[in-house]
């Protein structure tokens, strides 16, 4: 074993640094670090909603606005409406109405927007964020173009903290909070769904995840940020008016955010910082060597924004993190499982024989293409039902239709008896029912573990405060553990903390499996499972479903390998066109003479 | 049998001692295989042995220690474009489609490469893939994302060959595919030998494989494990204990 720094010891050294900073270095310094101290938490915000979440937003600038206006405003008026006076004059209540107002506006602006995707939700960011800062400007009470003056510093416990090296260790004890707030969540349930965002989405909707929800939520925690960031910034200054509130700040923080690394928290504080000094050099810097004023320094970002976008679209976080463990060698932070939590309830699986899934008449069309067309069939719990058919006869289409995924255009679909026709897959999932993708869809970014664990999202329930402030660690071991549990069970135990990317497609599939039985499903569907596997590899797939059909559940596969499917089924269903051309079992459908034509083959 | 008789003493692919890393994992260790010309070279082995990784690499897609010859010529750290240039081509796992285009419109970028070192034959090669695949030509106006698993398959091949290769290489023909169309599939790899096409294929369905392939390797945990004529090989008792079982006339169909 090489010896290997703690990260908890890098962490408690960077801190360390930071508390000293302004005893050694000069105010302008100081002041300096403040100011990255401030975009960082904005960016920070981004991280969660760019890097981690995939949503753009260029708006970010007008939420800081909303926090330095709404104290400007409680800590300046004389004249404050009945209802507000109790705020007035405190700047700490003024945080308080602040984050409930931003959280609000967030709130309605995100009901509005989030539902946007592809280019349109940047375009509606930069669509209210514009609105904010106009609004800033003309509303007389606000003070227009020339804003607000006499804002008090800020007091604690009686200290008021009027100098920048004072109000410095407010700022970044407010990030460091907010960066630990950050990471704790991202690695936790409800953190899981927000990375299954960003190229995840029907596949969380799958495994029981409100994506909707996850989306509100950082795009408000985002806000909160900002609003903070706002706050501070306003009992800094002392004063506030509209100009560091408007779109091309925006897009500043966002340069931040990518620059440092946008799917990193820590990559918030590397952006702010590098992109401040850079600014503050640049703007002594050049005009001299143009020899006349100007804002040069817009352009070199420019420039390097494109640089970064080429060379590092990680940002720099990840390369700062190699070249410092190169020089200095960090322990890799590997998450342990605890075998002796108590194990996760598990649901009453019906008993042998009954009906799990019922397809009656299931229609879809698309357009002018009858994908699937009066397909019936039903799978019983304890048996494993083979759909099979050539290449395009619409059997993925009918998983999709059963599953929830896609609605049929007429026809009945019931599950455990209740009709399931446009519930959607998240109620399907809640009832029981689990699932494989034919092309895999896994975060492969992430490790085996949390793709598996996504799957038992279900089966817990802590939210997003207990998550960041880590009251959930009881309940997130027994998730965990499960994830391990059913890693271990299909085979994959070994890679339980590898990146999901760097698996073979074989083995990603098997990964799939695992997840959709860390929901503990009473009925399994398996699109394709022993596609790109081995014989060795067949077998235990093979295995492993005869133990669940023992255990009473229910499965479901299209699969193509017909001595895999023959040998394990009970019985099967064969499409052609859309269409149940046969159903039987094995032996049967083997020697009809249809089967043998449509699919088969051999009827020479 | 026939495969025999025509193995030539031409390399037309020569990998020596071939090491890929991701990282600090080593995914493929000194791996040195031989692909002569006209023949069929088929890669066995688990999933996640680096079977992918050792086609990725020799394409150029991956950086990669070791030599590779390919053509009489040795590539110091193969770029894909030259490789395409020099005769080369790969049919990726996943099939890579352009699926807003026209089935014709990736035939036509399958020859891209060849366009631009001054062939103006692609017209022609058109017609021989539509030979190949009729079915492909009944569905050239159509987007390819809306063709069904097997034609894709067919699309993926047909582009490669666009490039006239004299090496194809095959991840997985017949992966997600039923099983007449998997049968259509192997039928058109022997086609293509026969055509001079010199093929290397990486194949779930390994006996299969063995049955249409001249020579065969066995690849586990990134090293090469055995190595043998592919009927030898397909006779093997370890070979038939982990990688082909016993039975299987479903299987064996396919190579039919």
């Amino acid at each position: 074993m090489k010896l290997a720094l703690s990260p908890r010891l890098v962490l408690a050294a960077f801190i360390v640094l930071l508390a000293m900073a302004p005893l050694a270095l000069p105010a302008f310094y100081v002041t300096l670090l403040n100011y990255i101290g401030l975009y960082a938490m904005v960016a920070l915000g981004l991280v969660l909603l760019t890097g981690v979440g995939g949503l753009t937003s260029f708006g970010q600038a007008a939420f800081v606005g909303l926090g330095a206006y709404t104290t400007a405003l409680l800590t300046t008026s004389s004249e404050l409406p009945g209802w507000l006076a109790w705020a007035g004059g405190s700047p700490w209540l003024a945080l308080l109405v602040g984050l409930v107002f931003t959280g609000a506006v967030a709130f309605l602006i995100g009901k509005l927007t989030l539902r946007l995707s592809g280019h349109y939700l940047p375009l509606a960011t930069i669509a209210w964020g514009l609105s904010l800062y106009f609004l800033f400007g003309t509303m007389g009470f606000l003070g227009g173009h020339t804003g607000l003056t006499g804002i008090p510093p800020i007091s604690l416990f009686g200290y008021e903290l009027r100098q920048g090296e004072e109000v410095y260790y407010l700022i970044w004890a407010f990030v460091l909070a907010a960066v630990l707030t950050a990471s704790n969540l991202l690695d936790s349930r409800e953190g899981r769904a927000i990375r299954a965002l960003k190229g995840g989405m029907v596949m969380a909707e799958a495994m029981g995840v409100d994506t909707a929800r996850s989306r509100m939520v950082i795009f408000i925690i985002a806000a909160l940020l900002a609003c903070a960031s706002g706050w501070l910034y306003a009992h800094m200054q002392r004063f506030v008016n509209p100009t560091p509130f408007g779109l091309h700040i925006g897009i500043e923080y966002l340069f931040m955010a990518v620059v440092g690394g946008a799917a990193h928290v820590w990559g918030a504080l590397v952006g702010a910082g590098v992109i401040t000094v850079l600014k503050q050099w640049l703007q002594d810097l050049l005009p001299r060597l143009f020899g006349e004023s100007g804002n040069f320094e817009v352009i070199i970002f420019g420039a390097l924004m494109v640089l970064v976008l080429h060379k590092a679209r990680g940002g720099l976080w990840p390369i700062l993190v190699a070249g410092f463990k190169r020089v200095i060698p960090v322990a890799a932070q590997r998450r342990s499982i605890d075998r002796d939590v108590p194990a996760l309830p598990r649901r009453e699986l019906p008993a042998a024989g009954t009906v799990l899934l019922e397809a009656k008449g299931v229609t879809r069309r698309f357009g002018g293409l009858l994908a699937n067309n009066n397909m019936s069939l039903e799978v019983r719990a304890g048996e494993i039902l083979a759909l099979i058919g050539p290449n395009g006869a619409g059997k993925s289409t009918m998983f999709n239709q059963v599953s929830g995924v896609d609605t049929p255009t007429s026809g009945e679909v019931r599950f455990l008896g209740e009709s399931v026709v446009g519930k959607g897959s998240r109620t399907i999932a809640r009832k029981g029912l689990s699932r494989t993708f034919q092309h895999v869809r896994i975060l492969p970014t992430m490790t085996v573990l949390e793709n598996v664990a996504i799957g038992a999202h279900l089966r817990g329930s802590r939210g997003v405060l207990s998550a960041a402030w880590r009251l959930e660690r009881a309940e997130e071991a027994r998730l965990l553990a499960e994830a391990a549990r059913q890693i271990e069970r299909v085979g994959l135990g070994e890679h339980m903390f590898d990146e999901a990317g760097s698996l073979a497609l074989g083995q990603q599939r098997i990964l799939e499996i695992a997840r959709a039985l860390a929901s503990d499903p009473c009925l399994l569907l398996l699109d394709e499972p022993a596609a790109g596997l081995r014989y060795k590899e067949k077998e235990a797939l093979g295995d492993l479903l005869r133990k669940l059909r023992a255990e009473g559940m229910g499965v479901l596969l299209v699969e193509h390998d017909m001595d895999f499917v023959m040998g394990l089924v009970d019985r099967v269903v064969v499409m052609e066109f859309g269409e149940k051309i046969a159903e039987g079992l094995p032996e049967e459908v083997q020697r009809d003479p249809a089967v043998l034509q449509a699919y088969l083959g051999g009827e020479e | 049998m026939m495969a025999e008789n025509k193995r030539s003493d031409r390399a037309l692919l020569q990998v020596d001692k071939l090491c890929v890393s991701y990282g600090l994992v080593e995914a493929l260790t000194n791996a040195s295989i031989t692909v002569g010309e006209g023949q069929i070279v088929t890669v066995i082995g688990p999933n996640g042995a680096g079977k992918t990784t050792m086609l990725s690499a020799i394409m150029g897609l991956l950086r990669s220690r070791g030599g590779i010859t390919f053509d009489g010529e040795a590539m110091v750290a193969p770029e894909v474009e030259t490789m395409v240039a020099r005769g080369m081509n790969l049919v990726p796992e996943k099939r890579e489609l352009f699926g807003e285009m026209s089935v014709e419109d990736n035939l036509v970028l399958g020859s891209f490469q060849r366009y631009r070192m001054g062939f103006r034959d692609h017209a022609q090669t058109m017609e021989e893939v539509y030979g190949l695949f009729p079915r492909l030509r009944e569905r050239r106006t159509q987007m390819a994302g809306t063709l069904s698993g097997g034609e894709r398959q067919m699309l993926a091949v047909g582009r490669a060959l666009m490039a006239k290769p004299k090496l194809l290489m095959l991840d997985e023909p017949s992966l997600g595919l039923a099983p007449l169309i998997t049968r259509e599939i192997f039928r058109i790899i022997t086609q293509l030998r026969s055509r001079g096409v010199s093929i290397l294929l990486v194949e779930q369905n390994a006996r299969a494989a063995l049955q249409v392939a001249d020579y065969a390797y066995v690849l586990e945990t990134g090293e090469v494990a055995m190595e043998g004529p592919a009927s030898e090989l397909a006779g093997d008792p370890r070979v038939i204990e982990a990688y082909l079982g016993l039975g299987g006339k479903h299987q064996e169909m396919l190579a039919t």
